[in-house]
C-alpha cells in the first residue's frame, strides 16, 4: 500500500507511542511529579518543570471534542479520503489528540459522543495511525487507510425476477429513487495513464501531475470523463430485481451522457442506478436506466449516463 | 505600568492587495525601501528621523538571518532599536506595541514597522514551483521533530480552514449555531468595502444568501467566510510625542496593548472556544484606562467569520455565547451602530499575507486621523485593533486614540 501522504517520523521521545500503536495498544505519558497526563509525547512535563514522565497504557477511549468534514481535500494526497472527517478526541485521561473518524456516517457524528480507538496500519512496514470510531460501531473488516469500509464487492441483495415481456411489472420498476451504492473503486494515476495510452487522449490535465498541480484548475490531474463512464463495468450495483425471459438484450447506447464534476486522481468512486423509463417498442421492451457515478462523499455526480437497453 | 501613550502612529503606506499571479514581483529589500519612502512621505517625516525598525522576519526573501541589519544598510538607516516579529497574523498589532514600548523606554524616537508581502522575482536558478512547494503544508512545519509534522499532517490535519472549522463546530455544540449570523459578519464588512476603492471586493456587493449558497469548504465554513490570500505589503511609522508633533496628520497614540500565546494547535488548548484575545484585550483595556463603550470602531482580525465572532465575545464587546445575537442586532458596517472592519475587513479587502493584519491597524489609524474618505465615521477618536495568528494560536490587542 504505497502512499504519498505525510507519514509520522518518530523521534526518540515519541517512539514508545508509535511502537505501541503497532501492537494495537495506546500508551501516553504521565508526569510522576505533578500527575498530569500529557500528549503529544515529549521529554519535559508541560505542567511542571519535571522530566520524570512515565509511559502508561490507557484504553484509548474518549469523547469527541470537535470535528469537521473537509469538503475540499486538505492536501491533494488525501483525495481518497474525501470528504475527510477530521476530529479532535479528548482521551478519558484528559489530553486531546488529532485524528480522523472512520466507520461513521456524517449524520451519526455528535460532539460529545463516546469514541474508541481503531488501529489503522497504513504502510507495508506496519506503521499505524490512531483513528477513531463510535464506541459501539462495528467496523466491517480491517480498515483501509482512512476508509470506512474497504473497497470491495457490494453486498448481495435478494433479487426478484421480472419478465421482460411483463410490461406492467417492468413499468413498476420506474422510480425517482436510486438503488443503494455499488462497490467502490479507486481511480489512480496509473489507471488514468493506462487509459490515456489506450485512448490516445494524453492531455496534460490527465497525465502530468506536476503541471496539473501548477496550472490546472483542480490542483492536480483528473480522470478522463470517458474513463469514468466505462468504469461502470467495474461497479456492481446492488439491484433488487433481475430481468429475465428474453432471448436477446441489446445495449442501444445512451440518451444522455454528462460529466458534471471532475474526478481527481486517487479518488474513490461508486455508482448507483434507477430505472428512468420503460416502454413497449416494436421489437420488445426498452428500458432507460440512469446511472450516476460519484466520487465517494461528493453529492454532485461525476458522470450521468442514461443507458438504453432493449430486451427482445 | 504599561504604555503611557507617549508614542503615536504618524503615517502609513499600504499596497492595494492584488492577485499573486498578476502582482508585481519585487525584492523584499526594495519593498521595504518603497513602503518606507511612502510612509515617510505620508507622515511628513524624513528618513533621518527613523531610528527604529520592526520587521516581519519569517519568509523574508533575501535572507533568513540578519534581516534588520540588511534593511538598515539598504535604506541607509542608523538604528538604535531593531526587532524581528514572528507572530503570524498578529505580527502587525504586536509590531506597533513593540515600537511604542521601545519609544517609551527611550531607546529610539521613530520606528518603521514594515511587512513586505509581494513575491520576489524568480532568479535564474529558482524553481518556478518553489511557492507551490513551500506553501504545500501551509503554516505547518514539516521539520523532523516538529509536533505538527508528526501528529497533524499524517491525519490530514493541515492548513487553517479545518482548524477554524473545528473551533466553529465546537462553538456550535456549546452555544448553538445560526449560520446567518456568521454570514452577516462577512456581509456587513462587504457593505463597507463598497465604499473602499482599494478593497479587492469593491464593486461586488454580497448578501447573506450569497454566503450561505457558496461552496462549503469545511463544515460549517463557506468559502465566502474565508479570507482570500493576496500579494501586498504595508508600513506604519510610530513616533515619539515630539516627533509626532511635527508630523502631517493627527497623531494616533498607542495607549493600550496586550498579547497572549499558549499553543500552536488549538487541539492542545484547554477549551478552543475561549480564545487568547481575552487575556490580550483585558490587558490592553486596563492599560488604556478606557471602557468598551469608549471604542468608536473595532478593527477585528478576520481570517474567518468565526474569528470575528469569538474575538468580539472574548475581547468583551458582548458576553460569551451572545456573539450571534450581538451581530444580528447591530449593523457592523461603517454606516452602522457598531462599526467593525470599516475597510471591508480582510474578508473583503483581501489578505496580503502577514501584512493583512496591518490593514486593520491602518484602517483604525485612518479613521482616527479622519482620512477614511467615503467610509469615514462621524466620530472616531478611539479604536480597538486585534490580531490573530495561526489557528487562534496567538492574539494581540491594541487600543489607539487620537490626540
Amino acid at each position: 500500500m504505497p502512499t504519498s501522504k505525510p507519514m509520522p517520523r518518530e523521534t526518540e521521545a515519541t517512539r514508545p507511542f508509535w511502537q505501541a500503536l503497532r501492537e494495537q495498544r495506546v500508551v501516553i505519558q504521565r508526569c510522576a511529579d505533578c500527575d498530569q497526563w500529557i500528549f503529544y509525547p515529549r521529554h519535559h512535563c508541560s505542567h511542571c518543570p519535571s522530566t520524570r514522565l512515565a509511559w502508561h497504557e490507557v484504553p484509548g477511549t474518549g469523547t469527541l471534542y470537535t470535528y469537521t468534514v473537509a469538503r475540499i481535500p486538505t492536501l491533494p494526497d488525501f483525495v481518497d479520503e474525501a470528504p475527510q472527517k477530521l476530529a479532535v478526541v479528548a482521551l478519558d485521561e484528559g489530553p486531546h489528540l488529532n485524528t480522523t473518524l472512520i466507520g461513521l456516517a456524517e449524520s451519526g457524528i455528535r460532539i460529545g459522543m463516546r469514541v474508541r480507538p481503531v488501529f489503522d496500519v497504513v504502510d507495508e512496514t506496519g506503521a499505524t495511525l490512531l483513528r477513531y470510531t463510535g464506541i459501539d460501531t462495528v467496523l466491517a473488516g480491517k480498515p483501509a487507510a482512512g476508509v470506512a469500509a474497504a473497497p470491495g464487492p457490494a453486498p448481495a441483495v435478494a433479487r426478484r425476477q421480472i419478465r421482460s415481456d411483463d410490461l406492467e411489472a417492468m413499468k413498476s420498476l420506474v422510480s425517482a429513487d436510486f438503488s443503494p451504492w455499488s462497490n467502490e473503486i479507486v481511480v489512480d494515476q496509473d489507471m488514468i495513464n493506462r487509459f490515456a495510452e489506450l485512448s490516445g487522449d494524453d492531455y496534460w490535465l490527465h497525465t502530468d501531475p506536476e503541471r496539473a498541480r501548477k496550472e490546472g484548475p483542480f490542483g492536480g490531474t483528473i480522470a478522463h470523463g470517458s474513463l469514468i463512464q466505462v468504469l461502470s463495468s467495474r461497479l456492481t450495483i446492488p439491484l433488487d430485481y433481475e430481468v429475465v425471459g428474453f432471448t436477446n438484450m441489446v445495449n442501444y447506447g445512451s440518451d444522455r451522457l454528462r460529466f458534471p464534476s471532475p474526478v481527481r486522481a486517487g479518488s474513490r468512486i461508486h455508482g448507483r442506478m434507477r430505472v428512468k423509463a420503460v416502454e413497449k417498442v416494436k421489437s420488445g421492451t426498452q428500458m432507460t436506466l440512469e446511472l450516476n457515478i460519484h466520487v465517494v462523499g461528493s453529492e454532485r455526480p461525476a458522470a450521468i449516463n442514461d443507458l438504453v437497453v432493449l430486451y427482445m | 505600568m504599561g504604555l503611557k501613550g507617549e508614542a503615536a502612529v504618524v503615517g502609513y503606506a499600504q499596497y492595494r492587495p492584488e492577485k499573486y499571479a498578476t502582482a508585481p514581483r519585487v525584492f523584499h529589500l526594495e519593498q521595504v525601501a518603497d513602503l518606507a519612502r511612502q510612509a515617510l512621505h505620508d507622515a511628513g517625516l524624513k528618513s533621518a528621523d527613523i531610528d527604529g525598525l520592526v520587521i516581519h522576519g519569517p519568509q523574508f526573501h533575501e535572507a533568513a538571518m540578519f534581516v534588520p541589519a540588511m534593511c538598515a544598510e539598504h535604506l541607509g538607516l542608523h538604528l538604535n532599536f531593531a526587532e524581528v516579529v514572528d507572530m503570524g497574523g498578529t505580527t502587525s498589532v504586536t509590531m506597533i506595541s513593540r515600537a511604542a514600548m521601545a519609544i517609551e523606554m527611550g531607546l529610539c524616537q521613530a520606528v518603521l514597522c514594515v511587512i513586505p508581502s509581494r513575491m520576489a522575482p524568480l532568479g535564474p536558478d529558482d524553481d518556478p514551483l518553489w511557492l507551490a512547494k513551500v506553501s504545500r503544508f501551509g503554516g505547518h512545519s514539516t521539520a523532523f521533530g516538529a509536533p505538527e509534522a508528526e501528529f497533524d499532517l499524517p491525519y490530514g490535519h493541515m492548513g487553517q480552514n479545518t482548524g477554524y472549522a473545528m473551533i466553529a463546530q465546537r462553538y456550535a455544540a456549546r452555544h448553538g449555531y445560526d449560520a446567518r449570523a456568521f454570514a452577516k459578519i462577512a456581509v456587513d464588512q462587504r457593505a463597507s468595502a463598497q465604499l473602499n476603492p482599494d478593497a479587492a471586493f469593491f464593486g461586488k456587493p454580497m448578501t447573506i444568501e450569497d454566503v450561505l449558497a457558496s461552496r462549503m469548504v469545511a463544515d460549517p465554513l463557506h468559502v465566502l467566510e474565508i479570507v482570500m490570500p493576496m500579494a501586498g505589503g504595508a508600513a506604519v511609522i510610530v513616533a515619539r510625542r515630539d516627533v509626532a508633533a511635527r508630523s502631517r496628520h493627527r497623531p494616533v497614540r498607542v495607549i493600550g496593548c496586550g498579547e497572549r500565546l499558549t499553543y500552536k494547535s488549538p487541539t492542545y488548548s484547554q477549551e478552543m472556544t475561549t480564545t487568547p484575545i481575552r487575556a490580550a484585550a483585558e490587558k490592553a483595556f486596563a492599560m488604556a484606562r478606557v471602557a468598551h463603550a469608549d471604542i468608536d470602531a473595532a478593527q477585528i482580525y478576520d481570517c474567518y467569520t468565526i474569528t470575528v465572532l469569538l474575538s468580539l465575545e472574548d475581547a468583551g464587546f458582548c458576553a460569551k455565547g451572545e456573539g450571534m445575537r450581538f451581530v444580528l442586532e447591530h449593523d457592523l458596517s461603517c454606516r452602522g451602530d457598531f462599526p467593525v472592519n470599516t475597510h471591508g475587513g480582510q474578508l473583503s479587502f483581501g489578505q496580503a499575507g502577514t501584512a493583512g493584519g496591518m490593514s486593520q491597524v491602518i484602517e483604525g489609524v485612518a479613521q482616527v486621523m479622519g482620512r477614511a474618505a467615503d467610509r469615514q465615521l462621524a466620530r472616531c477618536d478611539t479604536v480597538f485593533v486585534s490580531g490573530t495568528g495561526g489557528v487562534m494560536s496567538e492574539q494581540g490587542a491594541l487600543i489607539l486614540q487620537g490626540n
